[in-house]
């Protein structure tokens, strides 16, 4: 299922639970695991001087701090990195999306796997020059799943057995499912399909009453038969359903009650409608909230 | 030791020199060995004799020593108004003595000689707009620079900087498979976006040749994407080239001229072989100085003109947006207090401050938009210019040079700061890590996608 | 020596003054190369002279440019000077009748109201300036003994001409005086710093050029560089 996995990583205890995520796919399934780790943002123009992600220091890179940098993540890792895990660790200097991207365009992985974001992160004086998030940017623009553990609950991943799918019927959605049916059958796991009503009068623009919302949910449900079904109907167990409210509140919740160990979903390209809000796309809050491991898929 | 394994009178030429250069870190070996650099006097004096005529040395002997230079110096004013920072006071005591003594300057004069040229003149010419002789500083440190550097008395980054052009036709080592690829990678990361997206290589004939800062390929791709796509959604006919793409020049900031030719030939080689309308750079400003203001000279167009019609991106987000070819939808247009960067090198010294306004006019809603004070071709540099900005040695020097620029954004109030030029936008960017004073700064590209107004057929599907 | 100094010293001095300034003028435009300047002069001679004609203009107005607004006070002291110590030396009447007589044509005259307030005016305006050196550090640190050497010589001609005019002491003596200076100035031209009396239009007609040409003329931008 998955033979080369891209852990991008921070080598700091704000990675800690997408490591044990990681080393446990790629130890599971005899994945490669791609170490990856931006060492700093460059400054300072054209100057050799950049800052340490883990340290914030000022720091002339050049050949001997990358391979210092390298052995450091070597030694962060080490009690994961036993008994013949096939991995490797690159060190680079660049904006974190943008050099996760370039690794991906460059080792073409089948997961792209991403800690949580770091709490001072926030506070850092590039953010604020750049749009988005490095979760965001590489969610959005990777060719290939992307696989994110932010919370410490989310990280404990003992196999696969139970899955969320997440729809909103796009066509991004269909390529999540054609993923997660993948994914299923070679796991042999059990898929729900969980679409979730938007009610929120922000998206609707009335308050809808509750047979105009019953009446939406069986279209729902018509959609999702004839949609996903007959994919579906390849695999052991599957269920089906269709609930209210605030869409991301929603799926965590389902997630949580099926005790399913992923959530996939499609990550769509066209912007959220409140871009510069904290509340991002619902692939994002999500991401944010669930209890498990979320796969964002994008094309 | 006259000459130094690192610190020597060669111009790096390859890239594994490039990288030899680079591992002495921070070059702490560099500048110690510049310290028992020999100094060939004979030759500086046999270059002085060739190329010193009689503008600089008119200029250097009817100085008046009247001072009104002084305050027009943002070096000088911020470092306390200490008189060794007098224009006319730093050049008399470089250039000015190397001429006095015809050459015959030991070591220590020519690293203080360094110091002032590269930490104490960003070469923004604003006092050669107050000298009532028409003296103009900026430029003669230009040529100090070249003589420094003719010397191997030249900072560290520098020196890597003028190699790397030498090396790689760009400013970092970046290859033109690497431009392709990062370009042809980024247009793919946004066609989903915006339909029917795509990069022109190498096209013939095509209006617009577009040209770029090898820094966009290395650490900001996203420039590129964004380039692609206003020019996309403005129906131009354009094309990158697959050689001939960088448009800046360290090696002006080094005065290496030598590689400043190789490097705008490079430029001017691809506007003969593609033959476009026009030429049009990306959002810098010492880019298109070097090669539509200055490069023309170095690649001997008597004319002074480049290959073809050559304009900075500026002109020609006005133009589109003037003409219509862009559309903004005035209900996303900044509503914040927002001011803008005049640079050096294209608005005091090409005069396009109206291109900037016409944008800011488009961009901005009314009443939002606050001058800063001095503006225009007045305007004080970013306190970056000239290498400033990348020169590990006087960083110290850098630091204090951009409270200038912090007190007057500070004035304005405004919150975001409009900074069309890699430099201005580097140092502002530093100034804010440095200070802390809670603005942000964009280039105008990514600022103007936002409030693009796409026509129906542009719009991704659903 | 009166005879002396209006005969032979006369001839010397005006003819070192005005060929010198010639030759200067001269070797200075020969001297400028588009390719080391950087500046296409000959390709575009129209931008070129607008630029340098608007860059001479406007910095000889008092307050024409950005430059002298941002000065107010030196801009006056140097318009007092600079005035007076072009206007007087020309037409003032006693200078024609001398010229009148000997080259057979003379300048117009100022009335000696205006010329006497002309020169008030310039050594009180260098006083100031002398004073500037001396005061500010920023001029401080530029002002060699040359500097004073050629404030001295422009200055002399005026304090020893106001000696005769307002007869103190011997008139003879300081006319002589007054004539010796004065011929020492015109030779001085040339040679020092006072070259700028017409190096100035050369210094600025060329930074006009490069930025009428090169510099933002060409792209409509009207400054006075």
């Amino acid at each position: 299922m998955f033979k080369k996995i891209l852990f991008a990583t921070s080598a700091t205890p704000a990675s800690d639970h997408a490591a044990r995520v990681a080393f446990n796919i790629a130890r599971g399934y005899d994945a490669h695991l791609d170490i990856f780790h931006v060492l700093g943002v460059p400054s300072r123009g054209y100057s050799q001087v950049v800052v340490d992600v883990k340290t914030k220091e000022r720091v002339d890179v050049d050949d001997e701090y990358m391979s210092w940098v390298k052995e450091e993540v070597n030694t962060y890792y080490s009690k994961y990195l036993e008994n013949g895990l096939k991995f490797d660790i690159n060190v680079t200097v660049g904006f974190p999306a943008r050099e996760i991207l370039r690794q991906a365009k460059d080792t073409n992985p089948d997961l792209i796997l991403l800690g949580g974001t770091t709490g001072d992160e926030d506070e850092s004086v590039y953010k604020k020059s750049v749009a988005s998030t490095t979760l965001q940017k590489v969610a959005k623009s990777a060719k290939c799943p992307v696989l994110i553990v932010n919370r410490p609950a989310a990280s404990f991943w003992g196999g696969l057995s139970n899955i969320t799918f997440g729809t909103d019927f796009s066509k991004s959605s269909d390529k999540a499912f054609d993923f997660t049916i993948k994914v299923a059958k070679a796991l042999d796991c059990e898929v729900n399909v969980f679409h979730a009503l938007d009610i929120t009068s922000v998206s609707t623009g009335k308050i809808l009453s509750q047979d105009d919302i019953e009446q939406k949910i069986r279209e729902a449900f018509r959609m999702i038969r004839a949609k996903y079904e007959p994919a579906l109907k390849e695999l052991k167990n599957y269920s089906m359903d269709v609930w209210e409210g605030i869409p991301y509140i929603e799926i965590v919740k389902y997630a949580r009650d099926n005790h399913s160990d992923l959530i996939v979903m499609a990550h769509h390209s066209k912007k959220a409608k409140q871009e510069d809000a904290i509340l991002g796309s619902n692939v994002e809050q999500v991401i944010v909230r669930a209890g498990c491991p979320v796969i964002s898929v994008n094309r | 030791m006259p000459e130094g394994k690192y610190c020597n009178k060669k111009p790096i030429e390859t890239p594994e020199e490039v990288n030899f250069l680079l591992s002495d870190t921070s070059g702490n070996t560099y500048y110690e060995e510049m310290k028992s650099l020999d100094v060939d006097s004979d030759l500086m004096w046999a270059t002085i004799q060739k190329t010193m005529k009689s503008r600089l040395k008119t200029w250097l002997e009817i100085c008046a020593h009247c001072g009104m230079c002084a305050d027009s110096c943002f070096i000088y004013l911020v470092n306390k108004k200490d008189p060794k920072q007098v224009p006319a006071y730093k050049i008399q005591s470089t250039l000015g003595e190397i001429i006095k003594k015809k050459g015959k300057v030991d070591n220590a004069f020519m690293r203080h000689a360094m110091e002032v040229a590269w930490s104490q003149c960003t070469c923004c010419n604003r006092c050669g707009t107050y000298c009532p002789h028409g003296i103009d500083t900026g430029i003669m440190f230009g040529y100090l620079r070249g003589l420094l550097y003719q010397q191997g008395f030249v900072p560290w980054e520098m020196k890597i900087g003028a190699g790397m052009h030498r090396a790689f036709r760009a400013q970092m080592d970046v290859t033109n498979e690497d431009f392709i690829e990062t370009f042809e990678w980024m247009v793919e990361e946004y066609e989903d976006e915006y339909p029917g997206l795509t990069v022109p290589v190498d096209v013939e004939n095509a209006d617009i040749l577009y040209t770029v800062n090898a820094r966009e390929v290395k650490h900001y791709p996203e420039d590129l994407a964004e380039a692609a796509i206003l020019f996309h959604v403005a129906g131009e006919n354009w094309t990158v080239p697959t050689e001939g793409w960088e448009q800046t020049s360290l090696a002006m900031f080094a005065g290496d001229w030598a590689a400043c030719k190789m490097q705008v030939e490079s430029v001017y080689d691809a506007m003969e072989r593609l033959k476009p309308k026009r030429m049009i750079g990306t959002e810098c400003g010492h880019a298109h100085r070097a090669t539509v203001i200055e490069g023309p000279y170095w690649a001997g167009r008597e004319d002074g003109l480049p290959p073809v019609e050559s304009i900075h991106y500026v002109e020609w987000l006005a133009e589109a947006l003037r003409e219509g070819k862009l559309k903004i939808d005035p209900s996303k247009r900044i509503k914040e207090p927002v001011t803008i960067q005049d640079s050096c090198n294209y608005i005091r010294n090409q005069g396009l401050k109206n291109a900037t306004r016409e944008i800011v006019s488009h961009i901005v809603e009314p009443g939002y938009f606050i001058e800063m004070s001095p503006n225009k071709e007045h305007n004080y540099c970013c306190g970056g210019g000239g290498g400033f900005n990348g020169i590990g040695f006087f960083r110290k020097q850098r630091n204090q040079a951009l409270i200038t620029k912090r007190d007057q954004i500070l004035k304005t109030g405004a919150k975001l700061v409009l900074a069309p030029c890699h430099n201005c936008w580097d140092a502002i960017r530093d100034l804010e890590e440095e200070f802390e004073i809670g603005i942000r700064w964009s280039f105008l590209k990514p600022l103007v996608i936002k409030m693009l107004d796409l026509p129906d057929h542009m719009k991704p599907e659903e | 020596m009166h005879e002396f100094l209006t005969g032979i010293c006369f001839w010397i001095a005006l003819g070192v003054c005005l060929i010198g300034m010639l030759v200067r003028f001269v070797l200075y435009f020969r001297g400028l190369s588009w390719q080391l300047d950087r500046v296409a002069y000959k390709a575009h001679p129209i931008p070129g002279m607008k630029g340098a004609f608007r860059s001479i203009y406007k910095w000889l107005l008092p307050y024409g440019t950005y430059g002298w607004r941002t000065q107010p006070f030196m801009t006056a002291i140097f318009f007092g000077f600079h005035i007076g110590a072009v206007a007087v030396p020309l037409f003032l009447a006693g200078h024609n009748l001398f010229l009148e007589s000997k080259l057979g044509f003379s300048l117009p005259m100022l009335s000696a109201c205006v010329a006497d307030f002309l020169t008030w005016m310039a050594v009180i305006s260098a006083f100031f300036l002398l004073l500037r050196r001396i005061v500010l550090p920023e001029v401080r640190i530029l002002t060699t003994r040359e500097d004073y050497m050629v404030l001295f010589v422009s200055l002399a001609p005026f304090i020893t001409g106001m000696m005769a005019r307002y007869q103190v002491g011997d008139y003879g003596f300081w006319l002589n005086m007054h004539i010796f200076f004065g011929e020492l100035l015109l030779i001085a031209i040339p040679f020092t710093k006072m070259s700028h009396v017409f190096l100035f239009f050369a210094s600025r007609a060329q930074l006009g050029m490069d930025f009428g040409i090169k510099r933002g003329g060409m792209k409509g931008t009207k400054m006075a560089w």
